[in-house]
């Protein structure tokens, strides 16, 4: 392998990692502030990815900013189904076995919605951009991508301002910190619940929309990324915003390089082989590593 | 005095109907076949023993340790294939059976020993991980014929009814497992967990060992269940065996009966087993629409199931009167 074709492995995973981010950040914030663990995200990004096709096709509109437009709309719909579902599960510090059923339940519903109303072909959004590429160098990188990954890293920061410099964000922090704290201290539990789901579900449409430029689609679609983001939320620690930067990172990483060696049929169980070390070798995920190494300086 | 012994004699009868039920239900099953001797009835009733086991299986795990699994279509379909090659490769069908078990449990293991030592989502996350691991080398795997399939040839004559009573007996044995170990040290433990893991280690129980063992025990269960299914279908596909839906099936019919009780999955899996082919057949598009929707409204309105559904009508019909 010569050091064109490293460096632009590691360039396409870099890239990858930044959709990886945006599609499990949304699954952390939900998880870290009602300790439920979306099992219904895969639907909600399959919703996004039509939703962005939709736009597309009757309006016109760039995907990328169809992609944008899917963020208020699941925002509202992911409003809604806490409002309807979530909120009458019982309030635990762990997941429960009533919200796992459930959320698998609202996934099945989404997933054969789908079916119902879009059939079970393979759609894709395909623009002028699809099959452009970018000269750096001698690396060749796909306009597409570098475009996704821009406005992924775009919701990213966004994301981090809404958490450290408003007040909804100083309290989602505050309940995944300490629920009962935060409670004490005048956090209104159920309303900030709410909005944090709305905008875990919006961040899933999002990543739906970005994937559905970069890969074609059908109501299935999520199943794979739900892998993907477990993992990778397992790896940042759960609950920890910057450790899915990491962990989506570290899962692309492994990704890319793993097609030198083994058929790209058996990513999913190169995803699933990762989950179980991590497990076994690191179970806080990296948010517990650099805790510890914050602790030892 | 003569207020307490009336007490025992009313158990004492509540006690012999208990233990009476399940021995008059296998002897009515079992007479079943020679009363309604129409072929498809019995693959109906087949399949839902089958649909049975699998679902008191799932129950073991999820509704007396409190740990769901979106995964059971593994083992069901890691029996199936240790069945169907064993069988071709000339073993009489009981040792395939066995030998199913064991695979069935050694798989669980892969799941169980790094997702069980801690607590938290990560055993359901990893289930559905390893499900789609599972499927995906299968559908690429070259000597069981990848997505293709996998053919069984069995040299002996087909005869229906050995294949409802191995059934029969297999959801018997599964049926017994569940019922002893409710009032067992072991399924005491494990109910222990469900309630308060660290309550129950502080009792002496070691939720690690326990949770692994009875996983492996559903997975043992669940795989006899698809092993036998193999040697019925004589042809099994990695779509099918470790279809999702498969994993949906067998984690509905428990809730759907009633979680951590010993009648609910039966009930569950008989309503689900003889339902399921009228469901698919007239709804073959919104069939899993249907049965997440009654997920949703099960665990919204009545997470006690069937069972729990009965019983309070049953209390509140008594306080009426």
């Amino acid at each position: 392998m010569t050091l064109v074709d490293f460096t632009s492995l590691v360039v396409s995973a870099l890239l990858l990692a930044g959709i990886y981010a945006v599609m499990s950040v949304g699954m952390t914030v939900i998880y870290g502030v009602m300790k439920i663990v979306n099992l219904a995200h895969a639907g909600f990004m399959m919703l996004g990815a039509y939703f962005a096709l939709e736009l597309f096709e009757r309006f016109q509109i760039d995907p990328i900013l169809a992609a944008f437009l899917t963020f208020p709309a699941m925002f509202l719909i992911g409003g809604v189904v806490h409002w309807v579902l979530v909120r009458r599960l019982p309030h635990s510090d762990e997941p429960t076995l009533p919200s796992l059923l459930l959320m698998f339940g609202l996934w099945l519903v989404l997933q054969n919605l789908g079916y119902l109303i879009w059939g079970n072909t393979d759609r894709s959004i395909f623009t002028p951009r699809t099959l452009s590429v970018v000269n750096v160098g001698p690396i060749a990188i796909s306009t597409v991508r570098l475009v996704v990954f821009v406005a992924a890293l775009v919701c990213l920061a966004l994301l981090q301002a809404v958490l450290h410099y408003t007040w909804f964000g100083r309290s989602v922090r505050a309940l995944i910190q300490n629920r009962y704290a935060a409670i004490i201290t005048g956090v209104y539990e159920d309303r900030t619940a709410g909005i944090a789901f709305g905008l875990g579900i919006g961040f899933a449409g999002l990543a739906g929309g970005l994937l559905g430029s970069l890969y074609s689609f059908d109501p299935d679609f999520g199943r794979a990324f739900l892998i993907r983001a477990f993992v990778i939320i397992v790896l940042g620690g759960l609950e920890s915003i910057s450790g899915v930067a990491i962990g989506a990172l570290v899962l692309a990483l492994v990704e890319t390089f793993s097609i030198l060696f083994v058929p790209a049929g058996y990513q999913l169980a190169i995803s699933f082989g990762l989950l179980a070390l991590v497990l076994i070798v690191l179970p806080g995920g990296i948010a517990s590593l650099l805790a510890k190494a914050r602790r030892l300086a | 005095m003569n207020a307490s012994s009336v007490v025992t004699a009313a158990q004492r009868v509540a006690q012999w109907r208990s233990a009476a039920l399940p021995w008059i239900s296998l002897a009515a099953l079992a007479a079943l076949p020679f009363l309604l001797p129409s072929p498809n009835f019995v693959r109906l009733l087949f399949t839902t023993f089958l649909w049975v086991t699998a679902s008191i299986a799932w129950n073991l795990l999820g509704g007396f340790a409190g740990q769901v699994s979106f995964g059971f279509a593994v083992f069901y379909g890691m029996g199936a294939y240790t069945t169907a090659l064993l069988m071709n490769a000339g073993v009489h069908p009981i040792p395939a059976f066995m030998a199913s078990a064991v695979t069935a449990a050694l798989v669980s293991l892969i799941v169980g020993v790094p997702a069980f030592r801690l607590r938290g989502p990560y055993f359901a996350i990893a289930t559905i991980g390893i499900s789609e691991a599972v499927r995906v080398v299968m559908t690429n795997l070259r000597f069981t014929g990848g997505a293709s399939g996998y053919r069984i040839v069995e040299h002996r004559p087909f005869r229906q009814l050995e294949h409802y009573y191995s059934a029969l007996l297999l959801a018997a044995i599964a049926f017994a497992i569940s019922a002893l170990l409710v009032h067992a040290k072991f399924g005491l433990g494990l109910q222990a967990i469900r309630q308060d893991e660290d309550a129950a280690a502080d009792l002496g129980v070691n939720p690690y060992t326990y949770k692994l063992a009875v996983h492996a025990l559903a997975a043992a269960l669940t795989g006899i269940a698809g092993g036998v299914f193999a040697r019925y279908a004589a042809f099994i596909h990695p779509g099918g065996v470790f279809g999702f839906h498969t994993s949906v099936h067998i984690l509905l019919m428990p809730v759907i009966g009633g979680i951590g009780t010993v009648w609910g999955p039966v009930l569950g899996g008989f309503v689900f087993g003889i339902v399921e082919e009228e469901i698919v057949a007239s709804f073959p598009q919104v069939h899993l629409l249907i049965y997440g929707t009654l997920l949703i409204l099960i665990i919204l309105f009545e997470p006690g199931g069937i069972l729990g559904g009965l019983g309070k009508l049953f209390r509140r019909f008594r306080g009426k009167r």
